[in-house]
């Protein structure tokens, strides 16, 4: 839902990042209104997971240059702990597995972590757990998973649906989604975009990283943006992607070919 | 408390042993001062050190469970067997016969890639491996050491396509028969080893293996030692491995009153692959035991190990796997198993892994069992009409085999498992 | 991003009960002689047969040297350079608490083991030890009117003086080891519990020990007897002064279960551990040995172990009665340059035994953890079973993990399968976690207690949250 005067969640700006030695992001600029689902859209290696990554504050990943503003205050200077409570939500691409840790008492640290953010009381145990089974209907999960180690031995859907099933405990305001759709078979997928548009509201904003169209059958984006070589190359409607669908990433190609040499035509 | 148990002072080297150690000397010497052979010089110098290491005691962490009683009955004397009978070499495969005093190379023209090392070089080499892993004061190898007539030193360039088997028989004489072998491979080097260890007598054949491995180097060894109820083997199989090689050890010993084994492995910098799969059985009153070391001296080692034991009789099976990770050992992966039968009320099982590790990003696992067949097991092959001590044979066969399978196939000739099941008529 | 804690830092909470309690002390002379163990018999007007236990104890350890097999590292402790008897100056136990001296009844408040009336722990009844002798014990009435005896065992020795002979030493035998026989010939107190034939114990027993002087050892001794069909559960929690040399701790615990018994013993044991540099702290060489005489008894020991610069210690059950249970279930968490050697003996004598063994070693900073354990099955422990499950997880690549499995079986009709792994906190966790909201040092704590979770489900219910925040303290400052 694109709204001129709806305020602003998150503004990117000249954003660069490297891993070790790397640079990967080499000058990103995006902003997203509340209300609003983004799509970026590239192939493996373009940097929309290292953006991604880079939002959520992971410490692999070094900002070199840039800003990122969320709500008008500096992202980047939080630890990525505040930076959840503050209402920025990641869902990974991998959830990692962490044994012996209870998903149901991870659940409940995370969300009252998150209601402290926004100033709300605690919920104990109880209310933690009605809150919990009414949340699970969102992403139709089996109650059974509360009880076993936060990912250990799920499947790739199971993971994923886990990760929804946070969003919709926690209540972020900009949600970036790394790859939601990988790994997912038809039904999982429905259920998981599903979930996402149910959580989706005038008040919050959505950022998909995707490789696929498919994803955004299900789940309509209002922008897409195509990323290739750490920058957004194009930005436009959901016809980008339709677009994309059909002629492939190869005019991508073309298109970076022509943007690396223009500067140097310039200088 | 573990204190009780681990102090209780326990007879073991009485007066006479001393004295066997120093008879046995006085024999060695006496045919050391006979000739100069290479060994000269570190067998005097293994003769001295031995004569003031007293006898291992159980009072001792790695002789513990090991009473070395069935040994020092042996007599204290060197022993040169008698050609024996052999079965038909495997295709592929090179035999060379081991008798401790004559020279195993004798009119054999080595296949291509293989050479004998000599003079100084030998000097030089002989005796690193064995300090590289720590294993020059053991006094397996100080025994071998003090007596050892002959070295067979070879070195290894390429890859050498032929198996080399390397064989003895201490047969029925009493003594002592040491044997000494060198393995030098150079960088990207590979070759099959094969060592074959028999005896039929009161006798101990003692056996002492260093093996260095160049960068990218592949040795796969076999080693198969068949005994009888008065026969002892003290065998130590020490390797050094730079980065990029690969060692796999697979090693079978049955049947001897005293059978000992200890493979001492060290990955020098890291980054190889060590393999040991082992099968050990002791029955009788046979003692069968073995005690591994490994050692990563480098980052992203890594270690698979797959110990089986059988005890049968009043057998007694040892096992120690020691797996050190040092600081600089990240990202070890290292995997130990020890999988124990115990066949009888009056058989014995000792098994110990043994893991030190200081350092974090390292998958250290280690696993043991004991127990008896698998009673469902039994039960579903005697369901299909097999008699229950077929369908026990049929399992303990299948328990072993999983192990013999992966000797080279030039064991195959010497009918491993009924060999170390002692169903093999000599 | 901004440079967070490191689980690093997260490991150096300074140590809370450090602090010294300014009370008068009755000490003897430093230094040990017949004459001493005489003079400690004598000021508890013991029985002659104690007295010769003692000097029996006594005269086995002259003879005995101090074991050396264990992974760790000391100056020579000399023995001469101890004080062998404290205690606080009041004149004969307090028949009420209003009259013990305030000072003390303040020290257990500050280490949040309230001792008066008003303020006790509801259903835990409290013996508390300070220094050499026991001071006050909570509910001594109402554990009465069940039959319980629960006291100092210097009272058990005055007044059920016929137990006392029948069953000490008879589990951990005057002569059993080094500092078994220290502990047997200068013990000055401890805790007795006997539980009656029939009588599920109606609340929790605990008792709390506290080291206050700076040059006296602690040698307490502690005996559980529960009789046929008895049951219960016992904690003990331990914390002394921080000061900048060693004081030796050698106690010993011996508990008896006949006939369908069960003995529940806990353990948090928070000694004083050293400084980051591993000077001062406890030298804590312990002797616990549980005896399962009876058919289907059952002994549980659960320990969380995060004090003291040293921790020798293996908790064991003897198998003897058919059809009993042994269980061992251990955190042992080790920090800058604590050293700590602790395992099991599950020693399998009668048919159909059965026991299990949950260990959970944690290595930070440049300590050393070593995990020690024996499993033996006799020839007549036909259908025994035993499960053992050791873990360890580094912090860093300074500390290190051993782990000694021994295993013994002369028993075909028996199993024992033993699994062992090694793991870490992987900066990809961590950040997971925060990525949710969590902090880091709650991120390090829900992980270090997840894989501490089987031990922690073992402690009563009032301990088990407090473990939790233990180990989240001992380990601040060491992640990262």
């Amino acid at each position: 839902m694109i709204r001129p005067d709806a305020p602003v969640l998150l503004e990117i700006r000249d954003l660069t990042a490297r891993v070790e030695d790397q640079p990967i992001l080499k000058g990103v600029s995006l902003t997203i209104r509340a209300g609003e689902i983004h799509a970026v859209m590239g192939r493996n290696g373009s940097g929309k997971s290292t953006l991604s990554k880079v939002l959520a504050g992971h410490p692999a990943y070094t900002v070199t240059g840039g800003t990122v503003l969320y709500k008008g205050e500096d992202l980047l200077s939080l630890e990525p702990e505040l930076r959840a409570r503050a209402g920025l939500f990641l869902g990974f691409q991998y959830p990692v597995e962490i044994p012996g840790v209870s998903n149901l008492e991870f659940l409940r640290v995370a969300t009252n972590a998150r209601r402290a953010g926004k100033g709300e009381e605690e919920l104990d145990t109880f209310a933690f757990e009605d809150l919990v089974r009414e949340r699970l209907q969102v992403v139709q999960m089996d109650p059974a998973f509360l009880e076993r180690s936060v990912n250990e031995g799920f499947s790739g859907g199971e993971k994923k649906r886990n990760e929804i099933l946070q969003m919709a405990l926690l209540e972020p305001l900009v949600a970036v989604l790394d790859e939601t759709d990988s790994g997912l078979d038809i039904d999982a997928l429905r259920i998981v975009a599903g979930g996402v548009n149910h959580l989706a509201g005038p008040d919050n904003a959505t950022l998909l990283i995707t490789h696929y169209q498919r994803l955004l059958d299900v789940i309509t984006p209002d922008y897409v943006h195509v990323m290739a070589a750490g920058r957004i190359l194009r930005t436009g409607g959901k016809e980008l992607a339709l677009e994309l669908e059909e002629r492939g990433y190869d005019w991508v190609d073309a298109e970076l070919v022509a943007t690396e040499r223009t500067p140097a035509e310039v200088g | 408390m573990v204190a009780a148990s681990l102090s209780t002072p326990t007879a073991a080297a009485g007066a006479a042993p001393g004295g066997w150690i120093a008879a046995l000397l006085a024999n060695a010497g006496g045919v050391a001062s006979a000739g100069a052979d290479a060994l000269a010089a570190s067998r005097t110098r293994a003769a001295q050190a031995l004569a003031q290491t007293p006898l291992p005691s159980r009072r001792a962490e790695a002789w513990r469970f090991t009473d070395l009683a069935p040994l020092t009955a042996l007599s204290p004397t060197l022993l040169s067997p008698a050609p024996a009978a052999q079965p038909e070499t495997a295709a592929g495969s090179l035999r060379l016969s081991l008798d401790g005093h004559s020279d195993p190379l004798a009119g054999i023209s080595l296949p291509a890639g293989l050479e004998p090392i000599s003079g100084d070089e030998l000097n030089e080499t002989l005796g690193q491996v064995l300090a590289a892993t720590g294993s020059a004061e053991l006094w397996p190898v100080l025994l071998n050491g003090a007596t050892a007539r002959h070295v067979l030193a070879l070195r290894v360039r390429g890859p050498v396509a032929t198996t080399l088997e390397l064989v003895s028989d201490a047969g029925a004489g009493e003594g002592i028969l040491p044997l000494r072998l060198l393995l030098v491979l150079e960088p990207d080097a590979s070759i099959e080893i094969l060592q074959v260890h028999r005896s039929g007598g009161a006798n101990l054949t003692s056996v002492v293996l260093e093996a260095r491995l160049g960068e990218g180097a592949e040795l796969r060894h076999g080693l198969l030692a068949s005994g009888a109820d008065t026969s002892c083997l003290l065998a130590t199989v020490a390797v050094e491995q730079a980065t990029g090689s690969r060692f796999s050890g697979v090693s079978a010993h049955g049947g001897w009153a005293l059978g000992r084994l200890e493979p001492r492995l060290v990955q020098r910098a890291g980054a190889a692959h060590s393999a040991l799969k082992a099968l050990q059985l002791a029955d009788g009153r046979q003692i069968s035991d073995t005690h591994s070391q490994m050692v990563f001296e480098g980052p992203d080692g890594r270690l698979v190990q797959l110990h089986k034991a059988v005890a049968d009789g009043q057998g007694r099976s040892v096992f120690n796997g020691a797996v050190q990770v040092p600081r600089l050992a990240q990202r070890t992966d290292a995997a130990q198993l020890s999988r124990n039968l115990l066949l009888s009320d009056r058989a014995r099982i000792d098994t110990k892994p043994e893991l030190e590790i200081v350092a974090d990003d390292v998958r250290c696992a280690h696993g043991a069992t004991v127990s008896r067949l698998e009673q469902d097991e039994l039960f579903y092959l005697q369901s299909r009409g097999i008699a229950a001590d077929q369908a026990a044979r049929l399992l303990l066969r299948g328990f072993c085999e999983e192990v013999l399978q992966e000797l080279p196939e030039a064991a195959r000739p010497w009918q491993p498992l009924a060999s170390l099941l002692g169903e093999q008529g000599r | 991003m901004a440079s967070s804690a490191t689980v690093g830092d997260l490991v150096s909470q300074p140590y809370k009960y450090g602090f010294v309690t300014d009370i008068e002390t009755e000490k003897i002379a430093k230094g040990l002689s017949e004459d001493v163990v005489r003079l400690i018999s004598a000021k508890k007007n013991e029985p002659a047969f104690l007295l010769d236990f003692r000097l029996r104890s006594y005269r086995q350890w002259l003879q005995m040297e101090e074991p050396d097999w264990a992974t760790l590292g000391h100056p020579p402790i000399d023995y001469q350079e101890i004080i062998y008897y404290a205690a606080p100056k009041q004149q004969e136990k307090k028949a009420s608490l209003d009259e013990v001296d305030p000072k003390l009844l303040e020290t257990f408040d500050k280490l949040g083991i309230p001792l008066s009336e008003q303020k006790r722990l509801s259903n835990v009844a409290v013996d508390a030890v300070f220094d050499s002798v026991s001071i006050a014990t909570t509910y001594r009435e109402k554990l009465a009117e069940h039959g319980v005896i629960f006291c100092s065992i210097s009272e058990a020795v005055k007044d059920h003086a016929d137990l006392i002979e029948k069953y000490l030493g008879t589990v951990v035998p005057g002569n059993d080891n080094y500092f078994a026989a220290l502990n047997s010939a200068v013990f000055s107190d401890g805790s007795f519990v006997f539980i009656p034939k029939g009588v599920e114990c109606p609340m929790e027993l605990s008792t709390y020990f506290r080291i206050n002087s700076g040059d006296t050892g602690q040698f307490e001794r502690t005996l559980i007897v529960a009789e046929e069909g008895a049951s219960v559960s016992y904690l003990e929690g331990c914390t002394a002064p921080m000061f900048d040399t060693n004081q030796l701790h050698a106690a010993v615990v011996e508990l008896v279960a006949l006939d369908d018994a069960s003995i529940k013993y806990s353990t948090v044991q928070n000694w004083y551990a050293g400084d980051e540099n591993g000077k001062g702290g406890i030298y804590n060489f312990v002797t616990k040995r549980g005896q399962c005489r009876g058919d289907r008894s059952h002994i549980s020991w659960t320990q969380v172990e995060t004090g003291s610069a040293i921790t020798w210690k293996y908790p064991s059950c003897v198998l003897q009665g058919a059809d009993s249970v042994g269980e061992f279930y251990s955190v042992a968490l080790t920090n800058n340059r604590q050293q700590a050697d602790t395992g099991t003996k599950m020693i399998h004598v009668g048919p159909r035994t059965r026991s299990t063994i949950v260990s959970k070693g944690i290595s930070a900073g440049h300590s050393s953890n070593s995990y020690r354990g024996l499993v033996q099955l006799g020839p007549k422990a036909v259908g025994a079973r035993n499960y053992s499950q050791c873990d360890s997880m580094l912090i860093g690549d300074q500390a290190a993990a051993n782990t000694y499995p021994y295993i013994r079986s002369q028993q075909p009709e028996a199993r024992i399968e033993h699994e062992a792994s090694t793991c870490r906190i992987s900066a990809d966790q961590l950040f997971y976690l925060q990525s949710r909201g969590i902090a880091f040092e709650e991120a390090v704590s829900m992980m270090v207690s997840g894989f501490c979770r089987d031990v922690f489900n073992q402690l009563p219910m009032e301990f088990a949250a407090e473990a939790d925040k233990l180990l989240a303290l001992k380990l601040e400052g060491s992640v990262g």
